[in-house]
């Protein structure tokens, strides 16, 4: 139990990091807008307009493109940023109330078992007649 | 119109016949001692690789398996689809973390002994999907068709050049012909989707059913004392506690796959020279660092022949290890327990070597 209860811990603990680091982009602040992450030739570069559009070209025709610089991940724009932000604190708070409920009902699981509640012979509903019928 | 749920669910069990199951797993018990942690790697990789299928196929959907669409078409899935690049980086992370894990449910496992008679199948059947988890963390790995990746799998596919008679054979199998290509490509995305899905999941069929049918060992010297370990029961004691684990392993990972998600290089260049600094996988560092401490050659043969040979004697010891190691309460069996650690540490420190 107390191993599950550092765990409880470590997801509080981790809810409250996760938020922080989710509210920080993943690489330096770049512009707005997924194509700011991939740099290309200028002659390449479609116009902006073409590009806004979400898989207008088939990427083997992207491939074309001379990439020169690595493509590095991002949040396309504020939008998305914020719903990662909502997203992660909205999973971590979850794994917290989930996991304090868990060790409610582990705790709960445990006494049962130590009593020996389903096992006829020792169980405490033995001669009960209010109890429900063993087995079911 | 009101469904009769006990009806419904009546009508399933007799097609399916899925009380005897449910009576199985309200009956199977889980010892509980000192080493009682190391039960639960076993379904935190379980945990992975459902990870790792729901994010694969997510990215499939969009993944070209070609020359020109392969390193093209991931940039398109970390630029252009919303999220891509998270999508991404969770099924790169839950692969690291899956290996992770195996690696640890495999040196527990050796180091408590429960490979013991009768579960030498279990364990037989546990390394053969740690190999299967690897070749898909490689075959995975030069699907991003960049300068490192392609230079990493032209090293890897090499390595079996070194094994006399089949070698050459093998080398040309796995790239698709004499050198590293587009085929290679395909043939490693059909590998990774393919292949070795099925492959994983013949595997760990059967491996399930062999911890099923032989029960979770109990440590040795309570097996030897013939003391009765206590013992808790799978359900609901033993899943709610695994329950626990999985969510703070599942937000571990989503988070990590936030924080530190990959990035990708420029697309492979065929005719380029290596990059600097080629370096496989972090699971695969330690063979990698054995190879490279072989000189050229070592008197009538090549020194990366020794080094194979040597490494795959090893991969055959670790296999068999429930037979070599088959009185594991004497002394020998407490020399293989000292073996196993020096082994562990020789991963360890290699993979620390080949990183500096």
């Amino acid at each position: 139990m107390r191993g599950i209860r550092i765990l409880f811990f470590v997801a509080m603990a981790s809810l409250v990091l996760s938020s922080l680091a989710a509210a920080r982009p993943a690489v330096p602040q770049a512009a707005p807008g997924p194509q700011a992450k991939v740099e290309v030739k200028p002659e390449a570069a479609p116009p902006a307009a073409q590009k806004a559009k979400p898989a207008a070209k088939p990427a083997a025709k992207k491939g074309e493109e001379k990439r020169t610089e690595p493509v590095v991940p991002a949040y396309s724009d504020i939008r998305q940023r914020s719903a990662v932000i909502v997203f992660y604190f909205w999973l971590w708070f979850s794994i917290a109330v989930l996991v304090y409920f868990l060790l409610q009902w582990v705790k709960e699981a445990d006494r049962v078992y130590k009593a020996k509640y389903y096992e006829p012979e020792e169980s405490p509903r033995k001669g009960n007649p209010m109890a429900p019928a063993l087995g079911e | 119109m009101k469904i009769d749920m006990k009806k419904f669910a009546a009508w399933f069990d007799e097609r399916l016949a899925l009380t005897p199951i449910f009576k199985y797993m309200t009956k199977k018990e889980v010892p509980q001692h000192g080493h009682s942690i190391w039960y639960y790697t076993g379904s935190s990789i379980l945990l992975f690789l459902v990870i790792q299928i729901v994010t694969g196929i997510m990215l499939a959907f969009y993944y070209q398996p070609t020359l020109d669409g392969a390193n093209a078409s991931i940039a398109r899935i970390m630029t252009e689809l919303p999220l891509g690049w998270l999508i991404r980086s969770i099924h790169s992370w839950s692969a690291t973390f899956m290996i992770a894990i195996v690696m640890i449910h495999m040196v527990a496992s050796m180091l408590t002994k429960s490979y013991r008679k009768p579960r030498e199948a279990t364990w037989m059947t546990g390394m053969m999907l740690i190999v299967v988890s690897m070749v898909f963390g490689f075959t995975g790995y030069l699907l991003p068709w960049d300068d490192l990746s392609l230079s990493a799998t032209k090293v890897g596919t090499n390595i079996p050049a070194a094994i006399p008679v089949v070698g050459k054979w093998v080398t040309q199998f796995l790239r698709g012909g004499d050198d590293v290509t587009g085929d290679t490509l395909t043939r490693f995305f059909i590998f990774h989707v393919c292949i070795l899905p099925l492959v994983i999941f013949a595997i760990l069929i059967l491996h399930i059913l062999l911890v099923q049918k032989e029960g979770m060992s109990v440590p040795l010297k309570d097996e030897v004392a013939k003391r009765r370990v206590p013992v808790l029961p799978f359900w609901p004691n033993f899943v709610l506690r695994e329950v626990i684990i999985w969510l703070v392993l599942l937000g571990t990972v989503l988070t990590v796959s936030l924080v530190f998600a990959p990035s990708l290089g420029l697309s492979a260049d065929l005719m380029a020279p290596a990059p600097e600094g080629v370096k496989p996988e972090w699971y695969f560092l330690f063979l990698f660092q054995t190879l490279k401490i072989f000189p050229a050659n070592m008197g009538p043969v090549t020194g990366e022949f020794v080094a194979v040979v040597i490494i795959l004697i090893g991969i055959m010891a670790v296999f068999f290890l429930p037979f070599i190691d088959n009185k594991p309460e004497t002394k020998k069996g407490r020399v293989i327990t000292y073996l196993s650690i020096l082994g562990v540490i020789y991963a360890i420190v290699f993979s620390i070597w080949s990183l500096l």
